[in-house]
């Protein structure tokens, strides 16, 4: 099996669920020949150096990635060609015969989002999923403090930032995956995501709701520590279907060095 | 902070702080000054030619307005607009958005009434906003960079003739980090990647948005980059990659902007006589349940 044949297969898949392949699409192949023959599988938050590293270590040829592998949104390496950090990427992949390929936007299609199933799991949010509103959790009231060092606790995230007051008290919790939280309604408490601007995101306004003593918070991740446990669900998926070669999570991690360096 | 308690105290504090650049003044006379004439002085004098269209501009309130005093800020937060009010200060010239979206239309929020209260905190203090980003952005040597080199008290030790890059007496990474925490005031928005003992002596200062084009051109140069608001899926995961590692301190936008706000009032404040023109901000707007 090559590894153009394991993404035919994810389009097959796909398709059976109601989800068309896309015509503008950034889930393409990044590096390496999709011609390979694939001797394992690895799914990852993001194909880091240091991903690809333990990959290859594990015999896993073919890198399944959410995020990009060179630093842009579109994997366009033109800008990069003179960079020596791009360079000894690349010839890193090129020597251990790697394959990456990129599974972003198809895999927010799918229903559930697995990127947003594998961050509730981890938070330990999924028994409090709402029954009518996608990606809400309702949570024994709690108070931010609280959900904060929890959440530290369980993603081992070693940069959480919170905005809002510590002592808030909370229920209703929104959960986004990756870049930007979801907006802070009135019918949410707390929104947590990866990361977000500082500005056109949602911190300035949890700032004026405190202000104006409407406690609204929001709780960011880190974006690897927000969909690095998506990907192990993507993993499951595939092992559904994609069957006679290994597939493993391999996790980008937290790229962040702890609070106090 | 040792406890959460100490931690709580420091935001209030924080959050509480102004930041006078001014001696006190005796009350004149009110000015005649209107906040269009004063906001066409700037433009006058930014040295930038007025691009059209920009961000910047009325955001708030009257363009007829008399000025009783200036406050420049990164982000008009409820409660800089509140201390701008008590202060005296009607007129204030911002960095970011004040309705949360570039369009100014409060975006999911514009039917929230936080939305809707601080549209009414504005009108009650008869405030004006008026917007100075691109254009401060503009001038050349870079403002914000500058500024934040002063407030790490770097300005000493610029590269001439290179684009935000400073020679700083050897250090080791985990000393810059409290030398960056200490001297800016950062809370929980503090983010870095490196090697705590890896000596750092050559620094590129990017405040603002860190974006991939002037990392990936400026970082061959530098053991490390003080970023203010820089992509997870760009800067962050490319600093990562680098062999021998090189370190990235992330500030957050608006704790690397500020230092930029206050030169901008004091540089207002330079061909404004006739009011007080202050700097007020906001600090980092994160904490952190580890710290």
């Amino acid at each position: 099996m090559t590894a153009k044949d394991v993404v035919t297969r994810i389009q097959q898949r796909l398709a059976e669920s109601g989800i068309a392949w896309r015509a503008q699409t950034v889930d393409t192949f990044k590096a390496g020949r999709p011609e390979t023959t694939v001797r394992g599988i690895a799914t990852t938050g993001m194909a880091t150096l240091d991903t690809l590293r333990r990959a290859s270590a594990a015999g896993r040829n073919f890198v399944i990635t959410h995020e990009p592998t060179f630093y842009n949104h579109q994997d366009q390496t033109a800008a990069l060609e003179q960079d020596t950090t791009y360079q000894a990427k690349l010839r890193f992949i090129q020597d251990h015969r790697l394959v990456i390929f990129r599974l972003h936007d198809h895999a927010h299609m799918l229903r559930p989002d697995p990127l947003v199933v594998g961050s509730a799991r981890v938070l330990g949010l999924t028994p409090y999923a709402s029954a009518s509103e996608r990606n809400v959790y309702v949570v024994p009231e709690t108070r931010l403090r609280a959900l904060a060092s929890d959440i530290a606790r369980r993603t081992g995230g070693r940069q959480i930032r919170v905005c809002g007051d510590p002592d808030m008290k909370l229920t209703r919790i929104a959960l986004g995956p990756g870049y930007g939280v979801p907006p802070l309604t009135q019918a949410v408490d707390v929104s947590i995501g990866g990361e977000a601007p500082e500005s056109g995101g949602q911190a300035e306004y949890a700032l004026d709701a405190q202000a104006l003593g409407r406690a609204r918070a929001v709780i960011l991740l880190g974006h690897m520590m927000s969909e690095d446990w998506g990907m192990h669900e993507v993993a499951e998926w595939l092992r559904g279907f994609v069957t006679g070669v290994p597939i493993e999570w391999i996790p980008a991690g937290e790229p962040f060095g702890a609070p106090r360096g | 902070m040792a406890t959460t308690r100490s931690r709580r105290e420091f935001l209030w504090t924080a959050a509480s702080t102004l930041a006078v650049c001014t001696a006190p003044r005796v009350a004149a006379a009110p000015s005649e000054l209107t906040a269009a004439e004063l906001t066409g002085r700037v433009r006058e004098k930014v040295g930038v030619a007025w691009r059209t269209p920009s961000v910047d501009g009325f955001k708030a309130g009257r363009a007829e307005a008399l000025v009783t005093g200036i406050a420049t800020a990164v982000l008009p937060t409820v409660d800089v607009l509140r201390r701008a009010a008590a202060a005296g200060h009607n007129l204030l010239i911002t960095q970011e958005p004040t309705f949360y979206t570039s369009a100014e239309d409060g975006g999911a929020a514009a039917s929230d009434p936080v939305y809707a209260a601080k549209k009414a905190l504005i009108d009650e203090r008869h405030l004006v906003i008026w917007r100075f980003s691109d254009h401060w952005n503009a001038r050349r040597p870079n403002e914000s960079v500058a500024a934040l080199a002063n407030a790490l008290g770097w300005s000493a030790y610029r590269l001439a003739d290179a684009d935000g890059l400073y020679r700083i007496p050897e250090v080791r990474l985990d000393t810059l980090l409290q030398h960056v925490r200490t001297r800016l005031r950062v809370r929980g928005g503090l983010r870095w990647l490196g090697v705590p003992d890896m000596p750092v002596r050559t620094v590129v200062l990017s405040p603002g948005t860190t974006d991939l084009p002037s990392t990936v051109s400026r970082l061959p140069h530098a053991d490390a980059i003080i970023a203010g608001e820089p992509r997870e899926w760009e800067a962050v995961p490319y600093v990562l990659d680098t062999r021998p590692r090189k370190a990235l301190v992330s500030l957050g936008r608006v704790v690397s902007l500020e230092p930029g706000a206050a030169a901008c009032a004091a540089w207002v404040r330079s061909f404004t006589p006739e009011v007080p023109v202050d700097s007020l901000t906001t600090g980092d707007p994160y904490w952190s349940p580890l710290s």
